[in-house]
């Protein structure tokens, strides 16, 4: 049994927009990274997963359970994090996660209970008593964490949650996404834009575009070693190229990088050697890695090169 | 955070499952209820926010508190003194009339903070994805809203009853004397709370501006209330009397005076002298379509 598991799901909104084309993917427990650009329809997927929007077609299951007649069962046991802003300003972070913890049907003292354990867990302290609207965004966010986790749900569902954060609150917040989801075992659902924060957080991914399946997989066949050797010198990389070529080594030079196709140990004591012969002083040396971003490249059908910078 | 050097951090107790009790769909719905009337009432909340419906409750049994000063202090002149309290104005089939206008205040006050807050923060996805369904959200913040103004609106009658019976030379008798009064009393209040209640709701639930509400819900009980004058006092016949009937207003006057089996205390609505069943059938239409209304919104709205 999969933890989601869609059959040709497709939404269509009034006005024609295709949001969600005939997807048909399997999601397994684990910390799952959705990605796509803006408008891939990563949103309206999770939407439907909750029961917030009505498919047009096809069909969704979650634990097993259908979307479209079972939402409630489902619904006792998923978190939700919006992309948006949704929290009330006029009250504070322990009343309003206490709140939603009886909304999921938690008894008085457990949801207080819950609310305190939760709210320590995402790291918001004294904080919590003040009203919601003098909130940092930083705060803010981790109160939307907060109110997802107060049920304990057994998937969490997070649409874009570094919105609006500084490199520092969004570092933070994805290490606490990625605790929440290998420590505690709560499988996630993690909806980005931002390819790197997948990367640091996922353990599979799903990437969409345009509402159809581009691919599913483990993180790591995106970023297996290519077989290609990156190589930096602090000058004339062009010299170093025709070189190596007169070795028998397969080279291209792309800007300021060689990439060089790596045979066997022996490649890189090649490029050394050439390079102390040349003069030349060695910068870097490393196996290149394949990056999501390339994924994105090859379904546009741009240069089908592993050649670019890393994904952030 | 740290006990000192060890570096082994004391109050992270790390996250926790939960294998508590989960009660579901009801649970929820009743949690959201209570805590639609203590919005209603401000509690939990700042002070300001709880200026407007505890003055208004005050307000409301103001009347009530006169009466029992005035029967009080008749008791003690004797006899003389009945009469002067057969002619007091504040009786329970007057009450209602009186404070009509409180009641529409707190509905058009508070029925936007139960229906708009929600809308304006952006919560309702958070509500919808939970344990309960759109439809339920709704039912339990209406009935939040009603159970609110039945405070408001039995509050005056129920202080009355238990003074009039405390004020009494015998008490038991004094009770036999006013219990009579209570079904109607009761019929009365929840026509009442419940149209005054459903129509703010529907209206309230339209906007996520509190502003807009609260005008629209004052107005639907002061426009109708004009026109509905206007057309009867030109006397255009059966169809002119029936415009009472899409007053709210003058339909809660006309459901008061047929339960308590007095004259209306509006002049419109005695004017229009439609039979006195027509009102409270008018009450459950007026009921009945702001429920649909605001079912409709419910189940459309965006979130």
């Amino acid at each position: 049994m999969s933890l989601v598991s869609l059959d040709r799901l497709t939404k269509r909104y009034p006005g024609g927009v295709m949001a969600l084309d005939a997807l048909t993917v399997a999601i397994e427990p684990g910390v799952v990274g959705l990605v796509g650009a803006n408008g891939a329809g990563k949103s309206t997927l999770i939407k439907i997963l909750l029961g917030l929007l009505e498919a047009s077609g096809g069909s969704a299951r979650v634990f097993d359970l259908d979307v479209a007649t079972q939402g409630l069962a489902i619904r006792q046991r998923v978190g939700y994090m919006p992309e948006h802003d949704c929290l009330p300003v006029d009250i504070s972070a322990s009343e309003f996660v206490n709140h939603m913890a009886r909304m999921s049907g938690l008894p008085r003292a457990n949801a207080r209970e819950r609310t305190s354990d939760v709210l320590r867990h995402v790291g918001l302290f004294e904080e919590r008593y003040r009203p919601m609207g003098g909130y940092s965004t930083g705060m803010k966010q981790r109160v939307k964490l907060a109110q997802a986790l107060v049920h304990d749900p057994r998937l969490l569902l997070l649409d874009e949650p570094t919105n609006g954060l500084d490199p520092a609150g969004r570092d933070e917040m994805l290490e606490l996404i990625r605790r929440t989801g290998t420590e505690f075992g709560i499988a996630i659902v993690m909806a980005s834009h931002l390819l790197g924060e997948i990367e640091r957080v996922c353990d599979f991914l799903v990437a969409i575009d345009a509402g159809r399946l581009l691919r599913a997989a483990a993180l790591g066949t995106f970023t297996q070693k290519t077989g290609i050797l990156l190589v930096d010198v602090d000058e004339s990389p062009q010299e170093l190229a025709t070189r190596l070529a007169a070795d028998g080594l397969s080279v291209r030079v792309d800007g300021h990088h060689l990439l060089v196709q790596i045979r066997d140990d022996a490649t890189f004591d090649a490029v050394r050697d050439a390079a102390v012969d040349l003069g030349l002083g060695l910068v870097r040396l490393e196996p290149r890695r394949g990056s999501l971003e390339d994924l994105f490249r090859d379904a546009e059908g741009d240069a089908v090169s592993p050649a670019h910078g890393q994904a952030a | 955070m740290t006990a000192s050097g060890s570096g082994g951090s004391i109050y992270d107790l790390g996250y926790r499952g939960y294998e508590g009790p989960r009660l579901g769909r009801g649970a929820a719905v009743a949690a959201l209820l209570t805590h639609s009337v203590r919005t209603a009432y401000g509690l939990g909340r700042s002070a300001r926010s709880k200026v407007m419906p505890v003055g208004l409750v005050l307000l409301a049994v103001l009347p009530s508190l006169l009466a029992l000063g005035i029967i009080a202090l008749v008791a003690q002149i004797g006899p003389a003194g009945e009469a002067i309290e057969a002619i007091s104005p504040i009786r329970y089939s007057t009450l209602f009339p009186f404070i009509a206008v409180l009641v529409f205040l707190f509905s058009a006050s508070q029925a936007p903070e139960l229906f708009g807050r929600d809308q304006r923060a952006g919560v309702l996805p958070l509500y919808f994805s939970r344990a309960t369904s759109r439809l339920d959200y709704a039912g339990a913040r209406t009935l939040g809203l009603l159970v609110s103004l039945l405070v408001l609106v039995l509050s005056p009658q129920l202080l009355l009853l238990v003074g009039r019976v405390l004020v009494a030379a015998d008490p038991v008798a004094g009770l036999a004397e006013e219990l009579p009064e209570l079904p109607a009393l009761l019929v009365v209040g929840l026509l009442v709370v419940t149209l005054v209640g459903t129509v703010s709701s529907a209206t309230a639930a339209l906007t996520p501006r509190r502003s807009y509400a609260t005008v629209a819900i004052i107005g639907i009980f002061l426009i109708p209330n004009i026109a509905s004058a206007l057309l009867v006092e030109l006397e255009t016949g059966l169809l002119g009397q029936m415009a009472v009937l899409l007053s709210p207003a003058d339909v809660l006057d006309g459901v008061n005076a047929y339960f308590f089996g007095v004259s209306p205390d509006n002049q419109t609505v005695a004017q229009a002298g439609l039979p006195g069943w027509s009102y409270p059938v008018a009450a459950g239409a007026w009921i009945i379509g702001s429920l649909a209304v605001l079912a409709r919104r419910y189940q459309r709205i965006e979130a």
